[in-house]
């Protein structure tokens, strides 16, 4: 049973929880205490031991439905001719015996130590599942089960020939019941590889080639990816200032010592948590790549402290409530089609949403305030009110531009993207998810 | 943990009974992992929404052993010197005086510096022995003769330092004090850490606990609630006011009514003397279980749709 257990860890592990050699000991240990005669027993055990936040307790539970299947084996369907039996047992393979004895558990356990033989454990692909079913069959002599119907429906024994009949039924139930096997084993140890794969791919692709279908799990790295940034730089973190002496501590901390200042406490300095001002470009030329930053600001919104949103096209609106009060896929909604905003979706204007975030915004701006802008600086040869920038510039800690277009389109066309250059900390190439959090993780280490 | 105790963690079905007969009624999955606990010897770690009863679990716990609870309340900045020990600087500043006033009489008869050091060594560790040491939480919980229930609530609002140090504790069931040395627990404690998940704990931390997950409950098993914990409810009225709030949980407010705030709405209406659920009296009794003024105004809103689910429900 431990060995059960082992595989259904493993299956647990490619589902994506991270299960240490510590925990599997537990869970060892802790299913031999409770036994494994009760399900929801065990499923409790089980799951108090190896999932440890409530997203794994999710995969926890589907993945002990699928592995500990609760009618595993049923009965296979015939029913149990004597006669056949006194038959089968003169010179047919075992398999051929099985089958006629009705010795259901030890094709079960036949079959599952066939699919160890064939390692279907290994299995990765959907197109590897008719290989390795063969080759479970193989495992199991169905080639003398074959030679045997072949030599009963050759002989004239009536009996013979029913005999065979039978056999052959028999044979396609166990054809359907190594394939259900080997689908089930497939979800359980390969549909996470392939998503691994998957994901790591549309982690370099162009944020602009992905496709409609792929949305959900894009949004899903995506949200992976700010979970990740978050958990790194959330914390308040604190850094000594050395050698400036804390009288107040000192005092408290050596009250026990008369006085004498035996341990000296020195002053330190919070660093706050970042605060962002993000300003994104919604107009028809970043159609594209529109809805994943919009997507990325909803994340951030979502789990990072203090972000201030806005989106803009011929003029500027803040968005951060409609991120707030909404799910993901009505804000976006919402936000690209302008739904009670106050935003006019014409020409891209640069330089009057400058004008606007100025105007209305320029206050919240501190020193302590980094500028997120996210567009492709296309201004349709408009007025591009450099000096906003470089004001904005001057009001916060620093601007970085993340655009979707690389280097060399830069400056060409309409693209103001050179004149915005000197007043940006960072500018970047942004294109796939890789590039935002490289830039992201880039921003918010160096924020000291 | 003790033995005299184990025949209380016979089955996982004795303890679901040992906590109704103590006013918890819990369902199959916290029996279990309870159980595992008891017999692995690790500590829990409860998560879930706020009111579920993740604090209530440790006292019934304490009150089902007999055991004293002793209680860790977690929060930003908490360290060491508030968890663990300090020394009784008062208390040695005292016997500083006295040993002074003492010192003639010590070194009288001495012969030379090193024969008075020597002397003088013999007080040195008194200062720093667990004569001086003020026991906090956890150090308290580990000197228990009988074993304790250890409760670190809301662990998750402590720093991250502190989540580091509780390790030692978690894993071995000792603390190291610098001055003295190791302290193993006399007897292990049951130890509870609770969580509102405002933050993930750390994997060392996950590692070394038992994870239990506490969500809202369902209607059957909050009827039962509502019976063990307000005895005078009317059958009808239990019904009703369940199949309310579990109706009102699915909606989409800013606060879902909690366990505690079921109770505490029912112990109202049985105050009002209702047996059955009018919607005059659950609009004036909103605010019991709601607690922000637009979920009030919107479950006021659905009231009838509310009503009739909890019509269809029984």
């Amino acid at each position: 049973m431990e060995q059960v257990l082992l595989d259904f860890i493993r299956a647990l592990r490619q589902s994506g929880v991270r299960i240490s050699v510590a925990e599997t000991m537990d869970a060892v240990n802790a299913a031999r205490i409770t036994g494994y005669s009760d399900r929801e027993i065990l499923r409790n055990t089980l799951g108090a031991t190896l999932a440890k936040s409530r997203r794994e307790e999710e995969i926890f539970e589907a993945c002990f439905d699928r592995f500990f299947d609760a009618d595993d084996y049923p009965d296979m369907d015939g029913e149990n001719i004597p006669s056949l039996l006194e038959e089968g047992e003169k010179q047919t393979a075992p398999l051929t015996q099985m089958i006629l004895s009705g010795d259901m558990a030890s094709l079960a356990t036949s079959l599952r130590d066939a699919g160890d033989r064939a390692n279907v454990k290994n299995i990765s692909f959907f197109t590897q599942k008719s290989l390795f079913g063969r080759r479970i069959l193989q495992a199991m002599g169905v080639e003398d089960l074959i030679r045997d119907i072949k030599r009963l429906s050759g002989s004239g024994n009536e009996e013979d020939r029913q005999a065979a009949e039978y056999l052959r039924q028999a044979k396609d139930v166990l054809n359907e019941r190594v394939r259900d096997f080997v689908e089930k084993q497939y979800s359980l140890f390969a549909k996470n590889v392939t998503d691994e794969l998957l994901e790591r791919f549309l982690r370099d692709t162009k944020l602009s080639n992905v496709e409609e279908r792929d949305f959900r799990r894009m949004h899903a790295l995506i949200r992976k990816m700010v979970k990740r940034l978050n958990d790194v730089h959330s914390r308040r973190k604190k850094t000594a200032r050395r050698g400036l002496l804390d009288l107040k501590k000192t005092l408290r901390a050596n009250v026990a010592y008369h006085g004498l200042i035996v341990y000296p406490k020195w002053k330190t300095k919070k660093i706050n948590r970042p605060d962002i001002v993000a300003i994104c470009d919604i107009s028809r030329s970043v159609e594209k790549v529109v809805r994943f930053f919009l997507l990325f600001l909803y994340s951030l919104n979502d789990s990072l402290a203090k972000v201030r949103s806005f989106v803009f096209c011929s003029n500027l609106v803040q968005v951060s409530h409609v991120f707030e009060n909404y799910r993901v896929e009505e804000a976006l909604d919402r936000i690209l089609k302008g739904k009670d905003l106050d935003l006019m979706l014409s020409s891209t204007d640069y330089g009057r949403s400058f004008m606007d975030f100025k105007d209305q915004w320029l206050d919240r701006v501190t020193q302590k305030t980094t500028i997120m802008i996210l567009g492709d600086a296309r201004n349709n040869f408009g007025n591009a009110r450099t000096e906003i920038l470089k004001l904005l510039q001057e009001r916060s800690k620093r601007i970085v531009w993340l655009n979707p277009e690389p280097r060399s389109f830069w400056g060409t066309g309409d693209s103001e993207m050179k004149r915005y250059l000197p007043y940006c900390f960072l500018a970047r190439e942004c294109s796939t998810v890789n590039h935002i959090q490289r830039t992201v993780d880039y921003m918010l280490r160096t924020r000291n | 943990m003790n033995s005299q105790h184990d025949e209380k963690f016979k089955a996982v079905d004795h303890i679901r009974i040992g906590f109704e007969k103590n006013g918890y009624v819990c369902s199959r999955q916290i029996a279990t992992t309870l159980y595992l606990a008891w017999h692995l010897q690790k500590p829990i770690l409860v998560e879930g929404p706020a009111g579920v009863g993740k604090t209530e679990l440790a006292k019934i716990m304490a009150a089902y052993l007999g055991l004293p609870l002793i209680r860790l309340q977690c929060y930003e900045g908490l360290d060491e010197s508030k968890a663990l020990y300090e020394w009784k600087y008062g208390k040695q500043l005292l016997y500083t005086q006295i040993l002074k006033d003492k010192l003639n009489d010590i070194l009288s008869g001495a012969e030379g510096l090193n024969d008075s050091m020597a002397r003088l060594h013999q007080f040195d560790d008194i200062f720093y022995s667990t004569y001086f040491l003020e026991p906090r939480p956890l150090l308290a919980s580990l000197r228990q003769q009988d074993g304790s229930v250890l409760l670190i609530d809301e662990v998750d609002k402590s720093d991250q330092e502190f989540e580091a140090f509780l390790l030692e504790i978690l894993s071995d069931f000792q603390v190291t004090v610098p001055e003295i040395g190791t302290i193993t627990a006399l007897s292990r404690p049951y130890v509870f850490l609770t969580s509102n998940n405002t933050r993930e704990m750390s994997e060392a931390i996950k590692r070394r606990c038992l994870h239990l997950f506490i969500p809202f409950p369902e209607a059957k098993l909050e009827q039962q609630i509502v019976r063990v914990r307000v005895p005078g409810i009317s059958e009808d009225l239990k019904l009703q006011l369940v199949a309310f709030i579990q109706a009102v949980r699915e909606m989409d407010l800013k606060k879902a009514p909690s366990v505690s705030e079921t109770i505490d709405w029912a112990r109202v209406l049985v105050l009002l003397h209702s047996s059955r659920l009018e919607p005059a009296v659950v609009r004036e009794t909103l605010n019991v279980f709601l607690k922000f003024e637009e979920d009030i105004e919107s479950v006021r809103e659905n009231m009838p749709e509310l009503m009739a689910k909890v019509k269809k429900a029984i």
